[in-house]
């Protein structure tokens, strides 16, 4: 019963930011609406039974992306003084047919018969440490994924610095700070 | 407290993401969105993971942290873009990229 509190509780927190970034005028406060949702969900992780998935949400997302993402709306700045509309004649066409969506998939979701299952195992640090870092031979191999998931995670920061960057003896250097 | 719930939040926050990411005509909004959209993913694979038995659902919690590294890759990558765009056509409207239609 106080589980059911708490997922309301946190469930409205992670809708009502979600319609705040929606809604929002400015990127800066759809940026921080998003930092509440995010943290909202690592609580409802946390409530689930899953505390590693949650703080791995706290940390690269809620930490990582969205100082990145704060950080560039920062440096751009481009969001100041444009007049576009928020919404246009297009969006009239767009969320209907996602509602129609919702709605499909709503239908599907309630015939579904499904309930959780009591002898699941909860996700602690060690159990799931234990799965992903295993090494021996009956192991799944998640660590192999860990590995070309850092090898990812490298190459992508390494476009990131070569997309960004300013080429080499470009005339203007007025605005700095792209490197990261 | 029902898996049901999980999925219908897990619903609701998918389709305020592609509303976002759909309508909105802000470059950083359309990031925003997608953002919202893969974090909708990870709790519904959390909240599926809960209804399996003992040995499977330790895989469905993995999954999803699979899920955010991956994310972070696309969120790094997707910036430097909106960064190059920006330097090119002094906009983030998402209506001024229109230089290669027809």
């Amino acid at each position: 019963m106080l589980a059911l509190i708490y997922f309301i509780i946190l469930s409205v927190l992670v809708v009502g930011s979600a319609l705040c970034v929606l809604l929002s005028k400015h990127p800066l406060y759809g940026a921080l609406s998003l930092v509440v949702t995010m943290l909202s969900l690592a609580g409802i992780y946390g409530l689930l039974g899953s505390p590693f998935v949650g703080v791995v949400q706290v940390m690269v997302y809620a930490g990582a992306v969205m100082m990145l993402l704060c950080f560039v709306i920062m440096v751009l700045n481009g969001a100041r003084d444009n007049h576009t509309p928020r919404f246009d004649r297009v969006s009239l066409f767009i969320i209907p047919a996602l509602i129609v969506l919702a709605v499909l998939i709503a239908i599907v979701l309630l015939n579904a018969r499904f309930g959780f299952n009591a002898g699941t195992l909860r996700g602690s640090v060690a159990l799931t440490s234990e799965a992903l870092f295993d090494t021996s031979k009956a192991s799944a191999g998640y660590f192999l994924i860990f590995e070309a998931l850092g090898l990812l995670l490298l190459s992508a920061m390494a476009t990131a610095v070569v997309l960004a960057k300013k080429k080499l003896g470009s005339p203007e250097n007025s605005d700095s700070g792209e490197g990261r | 407290m029902q898996a049901i719930y999980i999925q219908i939040l897990a619903l609701i926050l998918l389709t305020i993401g592609l509303a976002t990411a759909l309508s909105r005509r802000n470059m950083f909004f359309v990031l925003m969105g997608i953002e919202l959209s893969l974090n909708a993913v990870n709790l519904s694979l959390v909240g599926f993971a809960k209804t399996l038995p003992a040995a499977a659902s330790i895989a469905g919690q993995i999954i999803p942290l699979f899920t955010i590294g991956v994310a972070a890759a696309e969120a790094c990558v997707g910036l430097a873009v909106v960064i190059l765009l920006f330097r090119n056509q002094e906009t983030v409207d998402t209506d001024n990229y229109s230089n290669m239609k027809g």
